[in-house]
C-alpha cells in the first residue's frame, strides 16, 4: 500500500483529499504547515507528497528544495492557487515532480499521483508491448498481432506515452501537457479528436477495444488479460 | 447643530490660517526669497563699501597735491612776507581743516596754529598723516592731518597740514544713503517671497483639496487651471490629462467587471437550478448522478472564465522579454496545422497551410504557439461544414505576418474594435459555446511581443499577427 504525506493548510481541502486518497487504497499523513511536513517527510518516508505551494511556517516549494538538498528523492505533487508556472516550478518539473492548478477534479489529482508513484522505468529496450499492442521505437512502427498500424507523428507519441503508462488513467490536461507539449488548454477538445482517430487505428473492427474512454476523466491503455 | 457646525467649521478655517502663516514661513518660496534678499544686501553693502573706499582715496590725493602746491607757494616767497601769508592762509580756512607752523632752527614757532612740530614728520618727505598739536583751542583734541614739511633756505622750518576727517563725513552720508535704500529693498525682497509664498501655498492648498475629493472617489474632479503658460497651469493640465485618462480605464474596468460578473452568474445560476430541481425531482441515484454532472459542467464552465482571466492578467502584466528566444515560426505554424487538421476534418472544414520561407522572430514560442492556436480554433469554429481556413505565413514590406483566414461570417467593420473587449461576442455567434476572452489573450501576446493584431473586416474572417523587422522588443 503506497503511504502519501498531504501537506495542505486548509483542514477542509485535506479532508477531501485524504478521504479520496483512503478510498483508493492509499494511507495518507497529513501536515498543516511546512515546518511539521518536512520533519514528517523526513520520518515517514512517504512513496509520494502532494504539497501545498502556500502554507504557513514554510512555503511548499522550499519544503521540496529543503528535501532534494538531503537527496530526498520522494516524487512531489504540488498544489497551487496560483496558475502562473513560474521559474521555480519550471525547475521542479524537470525533477519528474508534477503541478496542479487549484480549483482542480479529484480525478486528475489521483491520475497524476498514481503517475508519480508509477513512473515508467527507462528501459533499454527497442520495443514497447502491451498485450497484443507492439511498438518499435527505432523503426517507428506499430502492430497489433500480426496487423500493422499506420500512425502520423503526433498518434505514434500519443500511443507511445499510453504505452508506458498501461491501465493507468490519463486525463486530458496531463496528455495536453506531455503528449502535445500544451501550456495552455485550448477551447476545442483537441485531445478527444486525435484519440477517437488513434483508437480508430488501434481498435480495429472486430478486435477487443483496448483505449478506453473514462467519463470525465480521461483515457486508459489497458491491457488485454 | 447648525450653530455648532458653523463654529466647528470656523474653528477650523482659523487653524487652517494659522497653518497657513507658519506653512509660508517654512515653505521654499519663501527661504528662497530671503536668501535672494540676503545676498542683495550684501552685495550693496560691498558696493557701498567701494565707492566709500573709492571716494576717500580720490580725496586725500586731491588734498596732498593742494598741500604740496601750498608749500610750494608759501617756501618760494620772500621770508618778510611769508609770516603774512601763512596768515592770510589759515584765516581763509572758516572750517579750520588747515594746519600750518613756520619754526626757527630753535624750534620756536614763528607763525602758525600748531605747537610744535609734529613727531614723525620727516622734513622733506613725501605728505603723510601724523598728529598734530593745536596752539589754541586744545579743547579740540589733536587732530590727524595729512602734513609735509620743508626747510627753508634760511634755516627756519615750515610744515603745512590739512585735517582729511571730512572723509568720515562722507562716510556718514554713504550710510545714510545706504540705510534709505538698502532696507526698503531688503523689506520689499521678503514681502514678495512672502507673497509668492502664499500664493504657492494657496495653490497647492487649492489642489490638496481637490485631490482628497478625487481620492475620496469623484473622478470627475479636476486640477484648477488658467489658461496662462506658466508652470503650475502646465502641471495642471498635465495632471488632468492623466486623470481623464485614468478615468476612462477605470470605467472600462469596471464595464468588465460587469461583464465578468454576468458571464459567470450565468453558468453558476444554471447549476443552481439544476441541483435545485434535482434535489426535489431525483428519485433514483442516476437521476442524482445525472444532475450532479450537470451543475459540475456548470461550475467547470464558472472556473474556465476565472482561470482565462488570470491568465489574461498574468500575461498582461508579465515582463518576459528576457526569457525571449528565436521562434521558428515555419515549425509553428505546420505544428498547430498539424494538431487542428483532425479537427477541422471531423467538421467537414479544408485546413489549408502556406509557408512562404523559413521564417524567424524573437519570443516566446509557447505563446506565440497558443496565440496562433487561438486564432486557428475560432477560426475553425466560426466556419460552417464546407468552408476553408488557411493559415499562412509570409513576408510582405519587410514585415513578418502570421495570417489565419476562414470563409466564415468574419467581422463586421463595426466590430473589428469590440471583438479585443473581453468577453466580446458579436450577437450572430451568441449561441456557439465559449469564453469570449480568446482574442484577448492572443491582443495580449501579440502587444508583449510588439507585434501588431489587424483584424480585417468581413465578409470571411483575416486575422493578421505582424512582426514588423528592426523590432528589438
Amino acid at each position: 500500500m503506497a503511504k502519501v504525506l498531504l501537506i495542505e493548510d486548509d483542514s477542509e481541502t485535506a479532508e477531501e483529499i485524504t478521504a479520496e486518497l483512503t478510498d483508493r487504497g492509499f494511507e495518507v499523513e497529513w501536515s498543516s504547515n511546512g515546518i511539521d511536513g518536512l520533519d514528517m517527510a523526513r520520518s515517514l518516508r512517504p512513496d509520494a507528497m502532494i504539497v501545498d505551494r502556500l502554507l504557513p511556517g514554510m512555503d511548499g516549494l522550499t519544503v521540496i528544495e529543503a528535501l532534494r538538498k538531503d537527496q530526498v528523492r520522494t516524487p512531489v505533487l504540488v498544489l497551487s492557487a496560483l496558475g502562473a508556472v513560474d521559474d521555480r516550478v519550471r525547475g521542479l518539473r524537470m525533477g519528474g515532480d508534477d503541478y496542479l492548478t487549484k480549483p482542480f477534479a479529484v480525478v486528475e489529482l489521483i491520475a497524476r499521483i498514481e503517475a508519480l508513484l508509477r513512473r515508467p522505468v527507462e528501459t533499454r529496450e527497442t520495443t514497447l508491448r502491451v498485450g497484443p499492442l507492439e511498438l518499435d521505437l527505432i523503426e517507428r512502427t506499430v502492430k497489433r498481432g500480426e496487423r500493422r498500424i499506420e500512425l502520423l507523428p503526433r498518434e505514434f507519441r500519443l500511443l507511445e506515452y499510453m504505452m508506458r503508462r498501461s491501465d493507468q488513467l490519463l486525463t486530458r490536461a496531463m496528455l495536453l501537457e506531455e503528449v502535445w507539449n500544451y501550456k495552455f488548454v485550448p477551447a476545442t477538445n483537441l485531445v478527444d479528436v486525435h484519440m477517437g482517430r488513434l483508437r480508430h487505428k488501434v481498435d480495429g473492427p472486430g478486435d477487443t477495444p483496448m483505449i478506453h474512454n473514462v467519463r470525465g476523466a480521461g483515457f486508459v491503455l489497458r491491457t488485454l488479460s | 447643530m447648525a450653530t455648532s457646525e458653523s463654529i466647528a467649521s470656523r474653528e477650523e478655517i482659523g487653524r487652517q490660517e494659522l497653518m497657513l502663516q507658519v506653512g509660508f514661513i517654512r515653505s521654499n518660496t519663501f527661504r528662497w526669497a530671503s536668501a535672494v534678499a540676503g545676498v542683495l544686501a550684501v552685495f550693496v553693502v560691498v558696493l557701498f563699501g567701494f565707492i566709500y573706499w573709492k571716494i576717500d582715496q580720490y580725496l586725500i590725493t586731491r588734498s596732498d597735491r593742494m598741500i604740496a602746491q601750498q608749500i610750494r607757494y608759501i617756501a618760494e616767497l620772500p621770508p618778510e612776507r611769508r609770516i603774512n601769508a601763512i596768515e592770510d592762509h589759515l584765516a581763509q580756512d572758516s572750517r579750520s581743516v588747515q594746519f600750518a607752523g613756520l619754526f626757527d632752527p630753535k624750534g620756536n614757532l614763528l607763525a602758525g596754529n600748531i605747537e610744535q612740530l609734529p613727531e614723525g614728520l620727516e622734513i622733506g618727505a613725501p605728505v603723510r598723516t601724523v598728529k598734530v598739536a593745536r596752539a589754541e583751542r586744545k579743547e579740540l583734541g589733536d587732530p590727524l592731518v595729512r602734513a609735509i614739511a620743508q626747510r627753508l633756505p634760511n634755516g627756519d622750518t615750515f610744515m603745512i597740514g590739512r585735517n582729511v576727517d571730512e572723509t568720515g563725513e562722507i562716510s556718514h552720508v554713504v550710510g545714510e544713503a545706504l540705510a534709505l535704500g538698502l532696507l526698503p529693498a531688503f523689506c520689499l525682497c521678503l514681502l514678495a517671497g512672502a507673497w509668492l509664498s502664499l500664493r504657492a501655498q494657496k495653490r497647492v492648498e487649492e489642489v490638496n483639496q481637490r485631490v482628497q475629493r478625487i481620492i475620496a472617489g469623484n473622478l470627475r474632479e479636476r486640477l484648477p487651471h488658467r489658461n496662462v503658460d506658466e508652470p503650475f497651469s502646465r502641471l495642471a493640465a498635465i495632471v488632468n490629462g492623466m486623470l481623464d485618462e485614468m478615468e476612462t480605464m477605470i470605467t472600462a474596468l469596471s464595464g468588465v467587471g460587469n461583464d465578468i460578473a454576468h458571464d459567470l452568474r450565468t453558468p453558476l445560476t444554471r447549476a443552481r437550478l439544476t441541483l435545485e430541481r434535482g434535489r426535489t425531482n431525483a428519485t433514483t441515484l442516476e437521476q442524482l448522478q445525472e444532475v450532479a454532472d450537470k451543475a459540475i459542467a456548470g461550475i467547470d464552465q464558472s472556473l474556465t472564465i476565472i482561470t482565462a482571466l488570470l491568465r489574461l492578467a498574468e500575461i498582461e502584466n508579465s515582463r518576459r522579454s528576457a526569457a525571449f528566444g528565436s521562434v521558428a515560426l515555419h515549425q509553428m505554424v505546420r505544428e498547430v496545422c498539424d494538431v487542428y487538421e483532425p479537427i477541422a476534418e471531423d467538421k467537414g472544414i479544408n485546413l489549408g497551410v502556406r509557408i512562404a520561407d523559413d521564417l524567424e522572430v524573437r519570443g516566446d514560442r509557447d505563446l506565440l504557439f497558443e496565440a496562433v492556436a487561438n486564432l486557428v480554433d475560432n477560426a475553425i469554429k466560426f466556419t460552417s461544414a464546407g468552408g476553408r481556413v488557411d493559415l499562412e505565413l509570409a513576408r510582405e514590406d519587410r514585415e513578418t505576418i502570421v495570417r489565419v483566414t476562414d470563409t466564415g461570417p468574419g467581422i463586421n467593420r463595426q466590430e473589428t474594435e469590440a471583438v479585443l473587449r473581453r468577453f466580446y461576442r458579436s450577437d450572430k455567434i451568441r449561441n456557439t459555446p465559449g469564453v469570449g476572452l480568446g482574442l484577448n489573450l492572443v491582443s495580449a501576446i501579440v502587444k508583449l511581443h510588439g507585434f501588431r493584431l489587424v483584424i480585417h473586416p468581413g465578409p470571411g474572417g483575416r486575422v493578421e499577427i505582424i512582426s514588423p523587422d528592426g523590432k528589438l522588443n
